[in-house]
């Protein structure tokens, strides 16, 4: 609760927070916020933006707002289940390797090496294209089992440090079991690059998932962000000056990774305050300065 | 010596790896792979066509290892098979004239933001608190979190579509032939800008914040404060004392970051219609030309493996610890 109460005092994460917040609500409202269906026609092709379409119609006369309002839940839904399914993996796989050491390290530390000098979008764009168009919970699924290995970098190494520190010392006298070693002793430690992990995951895994359905490897009869561009594209809407049924989708896409990238940096912030950023550090950072050669 | 040639058996069993997946993926559809491939392609072979690509797939008469072994054979020796859109083009031919184009484009751009989102880190670590750190960090979060996809689209809207400033596709203008001129080379930079600019708005933000991160994590250490002691210019501690030391996990950071840039690039590469391997691949994508997008993979986990190579060899210049181990 301390962090909660850490991220309420951190401009970056209040605004991050709200952002975030917005687009949870209008996902889970989104039935509630649109009269009109977002997989039928409801008017003509490429209408743009007016009181009866907010933001204009697509080439197919589908509502680009409703489409906006339903693929938030689609692209949330994708984000935070890739994204807990990148962190569970390379949180669990770190801390043991870390912890347990050996050749349990070398072997995870051999394979974590090598997933990440294999390029990630290339290998799954393989992987998309055999399995033909894969629907949102198949891409959240791969990204989960081709994407974890930074995450078992970041939290080996921590892992290193911390098993040294006097209280696992301490907790390995006692002759405590090491899952509950690793458990309760080292993972409580770890909230903040945990935290950081599972947040850039979900950044990660959104763009991805846009980026597959963009380059048309999605189902593309999902109401989602990313079919939303693939859709525009392929319609050609930048050249036919339709803006709106391409812009929209792109514009959620950014002030979604904006959020997210927001609370990431006040958590990196709050876990390393040498980090911060304006406020009380430029206060700070001022009487320093007006203090120097004063001695 | 030792810990580059470590660092070589490391990277040719990664390539191995993606190898292994290429050969494994196609064994795993089911019903006959290479039927399901090729019709889904759309394409009709001649049975002769259709042997002599089961032959570079590894397809033939014998047990599995057999025909793993005979693939991994035809790899090693440059041959990624033919494409099936444009049978019998070899796809390292179709790759490697694309390839040319994305190199250019990702060389320049990495240089070109490495050194801006450095320099941009290191002033505004070396400046934290001020208004400037408050801007830097900012825009450093704002270009790291938008999606490539979206970066490009609305670069191309504006200054493609709406301004006009720049042209929408192709890396030079088509009705010239490639040669050695101003001309020539004038078309490449003037269609290669947006591109690149966009490239260059994706990774610049990256960089800037790890230097940055790392910068400040190391100005607490004594031989800052000695630096300064010893009554150094202040300019001469950020520099030599500071971003020298904090320059080397940021050089490492760059091996991770490659893949990155390389997909970047492949997006860019789709979205402003640049003849590059995003834009082949897309094509192939869209195709179901499995060939092409096998061959890529391994194409792309070779530039990936050469560059942190060059990343490792660099290391060693950095840190002279290394020398000596």
């Amino acid at each position: 609760m301390t962090l909660l109460r850490q991220l309420l005092h951190n401009k970056k994460a209040v605004i991050g927070l709200t952002i975030l917040v917005l687009i949870v609500l209008i996902a889970i409202f989104a039935p509630l916020l649109t009269e009109y269906s977002p997989v039928r026609r409801v008017g003509r092709p490429h209408q743009p933006p007016s009181w009866e379409h907010w933001l204009g119609t697509t080439r197919l006369g589908h509502d680009v707002f409703s489409r906006l309002v339903h693929g938030a839940r689609v692209s949330l839904a994708v984000g935070i289940g890739a994204g807990l399914l990148i962190t569970v993996i390379g949180t669990v796989l770190g801390i043991i390797a870390g912890y347990k050491g050996g050749v349990i390290d070398e072997v995870i530390n051999f394979f974590t090496n090598m997933v990440l000098v294999i390029p990630n979008l290339p290998l799954l764009l393989v992987l998309a294209a055999f399995i033909g168009q894969a629907s949102p919970l198949v891409i959240a699924v791969i990204l989960g089992f081709t994407s974890w290995a930074w995450g078992v970098r970041v939290t080996r190494s921590e892992t290193l440090s911390i098993r040294q520190r006097d209280y696992v010392k301490s907790a390995e006298m006692l002759g405590e079991p090491s899952w509950r070693i690793m458990t309760s002793e080292i993972f409580p430690n770890l909230i903040s690059i945990v935290g950081i992990n599972f947040i850039g995951s979900i950044i990660f895994a959104v763009i991805a998932e846009a980026t597959l359905e963009f380059l048309g490897l999605g189902d593309p009869n999902t109401v989602s962000w990313g079919i939303m561009l693939y859709n525009a594209q392929n319609a050609s809407a930048l050249s036919v000056g339709a803006w709106w049924d391409l812009l929209s989708p792109c514009l959620a896409l950014a002030l979604l990774g904006l959020g997210l990238a927001l609370v990431n940096f006040a958590i990196d912030e709050i876990a390393n305050p040498r980090l911060r950023t304006g406020g009380m550090l430029a206060r700070w950072v001022g009487l320093v300065s007006a203090g120097e050669g004063k001695l | 010596m030792a810990f580059l040639l470590r660092r070589l058996a490391f990277y040719l069993a990664a390539f191995l790896a993606a190898a292994t997946i290429n050969f494994f993926l196609p064994r795993l559809m089911p019903g006959d792979p290479i039927e399901i491939m090729f019709a889904s392609a759309g394409s009709e072979l001649s049975l002769e066509n259709l042997n002599a690509l089961k032959l570079t797939f590894g397809f033939i008469d014998a047990p599995l290892h057999e025909q793993y072994f005979s693939y991994l054979k035809s790899v090693f020796t440059g041959d990624l098979g033919r494409s099936i859109k444009y049978f019998p083009l070899p796809v390292t031919d179709l790759l490697g004239r694309a390839l040319i184009w994305t190199l250019g484009l990702v060389g320049i751009a990495t240089l070109i933001s490495f050194t801006l989102g450095t320099f941009l880190g290191v002033m505004a670590a070396w400046r934290r608190g001020t208004l400037f750190d408050s801007v830097a960090s900012l825009l450093a979060i704002f270009s790291s979190s938008v999606p490539a996809v979206v970066v490009s689209l609305i670069v191309l809207f504006v200054f493609g579509y709406t301004l006009r400033w720049f042209p929408n596709g192709y890396a030079a203008d088509p009705m010239l032939d490639p040669a050695f001129s101003w001309t020539y080379i004038s078309s490449v930079i003037y269609h290669g800008a947006l591109p690149m600019l966009t490239l260059v708005t994706v990774l610049t933000g990256g960089f800037a914040v790890t230097m940055r991160n790392n910068m400040i994590n190391l100005l607490g250490e004594d031989y800052i404060v000695m630096g300064r002691a010893k009554g150094l210019s202040d300019s001469n501690v950020m520099l030599w004392y500071a971003a020298r030391n904090a320059l080397l996990p940021t050089v490492s950071s760059l091996a991770i970051a490659i893949g990155t840039i390389l997909s970047g690039s492949l997006i860019i590469e789709v979205v402003f219609n640049y003849p590059g391997l995003g834009n082949t691949l897309y094509q192939a994508i869209l195709a179901r030309d499995y060939p092409v997008i096998q061959g890529q993979l391994l194409i792309m986990t070779g530039a990936m493996l050469v560059s942190n190579f060059v990343v490792d060899l660099s290391y060693v210049l950095l840190d002279p610890r290394l020398k000596k181990a």
